[in-house]
């Protein structure tokens, strides 16, 4: 072992001109990252002071630490149920909405029927057709035919598709070679055996990356759900949180708290997973 | 397997069975019905909730509708059409719209180039960077909102006290009508630069270094790198990047909504089009008008992404 670390040539010295430059790339990014985090390392602080503090100090750490706010916030406002919501209908929608992408891009990417390019330009084709187009039609659909104004499956049933997804999956699903799959047939396995045994298996970073897309996509929509969801204790939480503004006009002490209430879980997630966030974006534009 | 089996040996007979056989032949494959039971639902999830919308959106436009007895709805041709251009807030809107749009453009386009280049030419702790950067994205947009009017506050925000600190004139950010529509927009771009970063960072990464290593050896500078090799090669990922801007500023609606109300902000100077949208549909519940706007809007930003692809589009591709 000891010889190998000596035997490894000393670490080379960069030009100077080199080390320079990145001395300058360092800056610049370091400062973007100050401004992108730093607006919420002054809410989390901003959260435990109380009001009077809030508004009138220059200070970012809080003179007197209080959690008076949260105990008022959780107190007045369902945050509890909201954010049941908000879980159930992304998670669900995400679940559903990878797998039927899954097997809608191997279909059109392996199987041959008639009009099966004509379909798939024109579930394409929908992806250009702005939401406030639809949303009327849409809402009447769903209140009168399905009986859902002001339930969760009002949300979630208009995410069990998605165009965006079957083009991404399809474009992969192209590259699995043809022998593989005719392989598995010769050998006979049946069609539902291939595809989750050994399409779902090959396809597993596409998937995580349209998951990921399709939860922060849904976890922070909020136009469809005002729409649908009138009742409080139906509402996910960006609506529950934009509610905070007229609940608590100027009480930014409630805001603060609020807003770390919704923003945290998700940030725990991130602190773990930022590589699969990252690299699921990343390839979603790579690919489109 | 005996679906293949029973294939070969049934080629020859099926021309003198005719058309019913192959039907039989075809159902007896098991791709038929994996390709069936996945299909269907497909199609008629589909047709609920997207052409038939879509269908309903064009018949909509053209009558007054009416809430309680839609089918004998009152047909009025352009009606609605003229009637939502007379809206006292249409031309406003449209305005606020096409300059919400523009300051996008200034805003994300540069800055998101600039650090996605630094990103790829950082040798140490560029995964950390990006992560960093990329957290406002992941923050649901209404906290994002909720944050910056703390911060934007005149009177009491952090944001002034720090102008104030360092002997700068305090601002009126969100509070006045000449501020309000680029520091809403500001505070779009603060929250969605990480998403684009991370595109264009790794359309960047994709170019092959020696590419750049042959032109270091012709003795270029990092400028002419970036002008003749960066952005040539990135044409593919600036088009997409473009185009999603566009899509998404045309229709903003979120931000504004959150910031300043259903009114949009100190004298109508942030509503937008999709607000006045929303506000025809379901505050003054005008289903006709509401859906002719969405068409117009819809109209203009085909065109728009058109007019993208056609200018922005590289000859060549990968």
């Amino acid at each position: 072992m000891a010889v190998i670390s000596e035997a490894r040539p000393a670490r080379r010295r960069l030009p100077r001109r080199i080390l320079i430059s990145q001395s300058l790339i360092q800056i610049f990014l370091l400062g973007m990252v100050v401004v992108a985090i730093f607006p919420f390392i002054w809410m989390i602080f901003a959260s435990l002071k109380p009001f009077k503090e809030l508004v009138e100090s220059r200070a970012l750490l809080p003179e007197t630490w209080t959690l008076r706010n949260y105990e008022e916030i959780l107190g007045r406002v369902n945050f509890v149920a909201a954010f049941r919501n908000s879980i159930v209908s992304a998670v669900s929608v995400t679940v559903v909405s990878v797998f039927t992408s899954s097997v809608m891009g191997y279909i059109f990417s392996k199987y041959r029927f008639v009009g099966k390019e004509i379909l798939f330009t024109i579930i394409l084709s929908t992806m250009m057709v702005p939401f406030a187009v639809i949303m009327v039609p849409l809402y009447i659909t769903i209140a009168n035919s399905f009986g859902l104004a002001d339930h969760l499956g009002g949300i979630i049933i208009t995410g069990f598709y998605t165009a965006f997804g079957i083009f991404l999956m399809r474009q992969f699903m192209e590259s699995i070679p043809f022998e593989l799959i005719d392989a598995a047939r010769i050998d006979g396995a049946s069609e539902w055996r291939i595809f989750f045994t050994l399409v779902l298996p090959m396809s597993l970073s596409p998937m995580s990356a349209l998951a990921v897309f399709v939860y922060l996509f849904n976890w922070d929509s909020f136009l469809w759900p005002l729409i649908v969801l009138n009742s409080q204790d139906n509402q996910t939480l960006p609506l529950v949180l934009a509610g905070l503004r007229n609940l608590w006009w100027t009480r930014y002490e409630m805001w603060a708290a609020g807003s770390m209430l919704t923003v945290v879980p998700v940030m725990a997630i991130y602190a773990f997973a930022s590589r699969y966030f990252i690299r699921g974006i990343a390839m979603t534009g790579l690919k489109a | 397997m005996t679906s293949i089996a029973d294939g070969s040996g049934a080629s020859g007979r099926a021309e003198t069975m005719g058309a019913w056989f192959v039907v039989k032949k075809t159902l007896r494959k098991p791709q038929f019905w994996f390709g069936f039971t996945m299909i269907v639902p497909l199609l008629i999830w589909y047709w609920i909730f997207s052409f038939w919308p879509i269908i309903q959106a064009f018949r909509m436009s053209t009558v007054a509708y009416k809430l309680l007895d839609p089918a004998n709805s009152p047909f009025v041709g352009i009606g609605n059409f003229l009637k939502i251009s007379q809206h006292p807030l249409f031309l406003v809107s449209v305005k606020n719209t096409i300059l919400w749009a523009v300051y996008s453009f200034i805003f994300h386009l540069p800055l998101a180039m600039l650090i996605a280049v630094f990103l790829s030419k950082v040798r140490r702790g560029r995964n950390v960077y990006q992560a960093l950067i990329f957290v406002p994205v992941v923050v649901s947009l209404v906290a994002v909102s909720l944050l910056f009017k703390m911060l934007m506050d005149p009177e009491v925000g952090q944001l002034n006290k720090l102008l104030s600190g360092v002997g700068l004139p305090e601002l009126q950010w969100l509070s006045s009508s000449s501020s309000a529509l680029p520091t809403a927009v500001i505070i779009a771009t603060w929250k969605g630069l990480g998403f684009y970063v991370v595109i264009l960072t790794a359309g960047m990464m994709n170019i092959p270094s020696e590419l750049y290593d042959a032109a270091l050896v012709d003795g270029t500078n990092p400028w002419q790198q970036f002008w003749r090799i960066t952005m040539p090669l990135m044409g593919h990922t600036i088009l997409l990047i473009t185009v999603l801007l566009a899509i998404g500023s045309l229709q903003e609606f979120t931000l504004p909504t959150v910031l300043f109300g259903s009114e949009g902000g100190p004298g109508n100077s942030t509503y937008l089009y999709n607000m006045l949208i929303y506000q025809e549909a379901f505050l003054d519940i005008r289903f006709g008008t509401a859906t002719a706007a969405s068409l117009l809007q819809f109209a203009f930003i085909l065109a728009i992404s058109v007019l993208q692809i056609k200018l922005i589009r590289p000859s060549w591709s990968y």
